[in-house]
């Protein structure tokens, strides 16, 4: 007798969604909505996250060598900082290269320098870059202790005050994924609770002849999910022509080109937008499910 | 096979409905359950399906203590039992055999065990030819008909009436009981609670009377004690 009634519990949510039209399209606009407003904080999170990911690479030290360093001492300050925890990049900028660099700049005033090539008066140093910007105040520390260094100079402020604005970014996106995830059950239980309404009598029905609160919940279950995956789709569509349109004007504006850094196209986060929202609409629908059902379910 | 031992059973009113009551029905018996409205009758019956907690007192069924069973196993006992309530309690979207087969579904028979049982059990009805009508096009004598295929399309041990009869006129209510009747000769225990004090006068099965929460008579007979 046992039977996997599996497409009689999909047919039965399928059916009561065709069923209560209005009450699933307006569940679906709303669950489209919040699935939005999370979407946009999604996106903006994942760029923040993508441009501190470039700027922590562009970002860096300039590590300082004393004059008396000897070219072993020299090589053997870079093995020594890379193994600092925290370290990306080190690369070895001589007396010649800084004077190189700054006769560059001044290409235009180079009488200025004139003696400079016989007495250099600029240091070996090496330029650090750092996997975390968090990591900062750390790596300095390290770096100093070692023998051979002289002075750490860095625009601690710009990274600081970038990793704090990261920060507040994932915090407020987790914060409003909470709230909206606590609006949406409740619309989503608010709909299916008038399902199970309209079919109280039925329910009580299958209860007096040995349906499982598990089979009854079924169909309700299979009815969440389906809003909550419509919801999901729709939004993914909607959200990524808005995507698109925004973010090609914002790479063709000169400010973005001026500071060198790219966005994500829609496709490169597609993938995870896409996991996350049916993640999101399934959970939604399978919780606001079983609370609308808790009631009904005593007999 | 449905067995109270000293079971009584109090609402959370004060109310006491049921008062220390004891009987024992036996395997492939036939049981009138009669008194008047608030005697107990109901929730005897309630008792029986699970509905109710009995206060104090054990019901053993099927040789197995129910007292104490735990929610997530209260749908198996129900599949042992069938059961017919006075206002039939059809899905009216569904169709008679929808109806039926609804039971089965419920109980996850496979597909082909419902298309053999559900005509078996609406011939042995008489509703063969209803098959694919609503519930609203039937009168009240089929209605029940449907109702009670439904209780025992899936074979149970036991079939719980409660006032199968109250809803219908005097010769539907005597089918209604002939089919009962007839189901009882097949194996199955029925117990049915009612009013219907010509019918139990005839039928000379066993009666159980239940005044006040007190059950006062159990034997064989008519509607009242001194026939």
């Amino acid at each position: 007798m046992k039977y996997n009634s599996f497409g009689y519990l999909i047919g039965e949510g399928f059916r009561s969604v065709a069923k209560q039209k209005k009450m699933t399209s307006a569940s679906i606009i709303i669950m489209c909505a919040t699935m939005f407003i999370f979407g946009a904080f999604y996106l903006i999170g994942e760029n923040v996250n993508f441009i501190m990911g470039q700027v922590e690479s562009q970002q860096g030290m300039r590590v300082i060598l004393s004059d008396d360093t000897t070219d072993d001492e020299i090589t053997s300050l870079k093995t020594k900082i890379s193994q600092i925890d925290g370290v990306n990049q080190v690369t070895f900028y001589s007396k010649e290269d800084n004077l190189a660099s700054i006769k560059e700049q001044l290409s235009e005033y180079l009488e200025i320098l004139d003696t400079y090539d016989e007495d250099n008066p600029f240091p070996d140093a090496y330029f650090v870059t750092l996997t975390d910007l968090n990591l900062n105040d750390s790596v300095q520390e390290q770096i100093l202790k070692l023998d051979g260094v002289e002075e750490i100079v860095a625009s601690d402020d710009t990274i600081s005050s970038l990793s704090s604005v990261a920060h507040g970014i994932q915090m407020g996106t987790l914060g409003l994924l909470i709230i909206l995830i606590i609006i949406s059950v409740f619309i989503i239980s608010y709909t299916i609770k008038l399902t199970v309404y309209a079919r109280r009598k039925e329910i009580s029905i299958m209860k007096y002849v040995g349906a499982t609160n598990g089979f009854i919940r079924g169909p309700f279950i299979v009815e969440g999910i389906i809003i909550g995956v419509i919801s999901a789709v729709i939004t993914l569509g909607i959200i990524g022509l808005a995507y698109n349109s925004v973010i090609n004007m914002m790479l063709s504006s000169v400010v973005i080109q001026r500071i060198n850094i790219t966005l994500y196209s829609f496709s490169d986060i597609f993938a995870r937008l896409l996991i996350v929202y049916v993640l999101l609409g399934i959970g939604i629908g399978i919780t606001g499910s079983i609370i609308s059902m808790r009631k009904y379910l005593k007999v | 096979m449905i067995e109270f031992r000293n079971v009584s059973k109090s609402y959370t009113t004060g109310q006491e409905a049921v008062h220390n009551a004891s009987f024992n029905i036996e395997k492939g018996e036939f049981a009138f359950l009669v008194g008047s409205s608030g005697s107990g009758k109901s929730t005897l019956i309630k008792l029986i399906l699970k509905e109710e907690e009995p206060t104090s007192g054990n019901i053993i069924i099927n040789g197995k203590d129910i007292t104490f069973l735990k929610p997530s196993r209260i749908p198996y006992l129900r599949r042992s039992m069938g059961i017919v309530f006075q206002d039939f309690r059809l899905l009216p979207d569904k169709t008679v055999y929808d109806n039926v087969a609804f039971a089965m579904h419920v109980v996850r028979a496979t597909p082909k065990h419902i298309r053999r049982q559900v005509p078996m059990v609406l011939a042995q009805v008489g509703l063969g030819d209803k098959a694919k009508v609503y519930p609203n096009e039937l009168s009240g004598g089929e209605q029940q008909r449907v109702a009670l295929a439904r209780a025992i399309v899936n074979n149970p041990s036991m079939l719980i009436a409660d006032e199968p009869t109250g809803n219908l006129d005097p010769n539907t209510a005597w089918d209604i009981m002939g089919i009962l009747n007839d189901i009882n000769l097949r194996g199955t225990t029925v117990v049915v609670a009612t009013h219907a004090k010509e019918i139990v006068d005839q039928m000379k099965k066993r009666v159980i009377r239940i005044d006040k929460g007190n059950i006062v008579r159990d034997e064989k007979g008519g509607y009242d004690s001194e026939v």
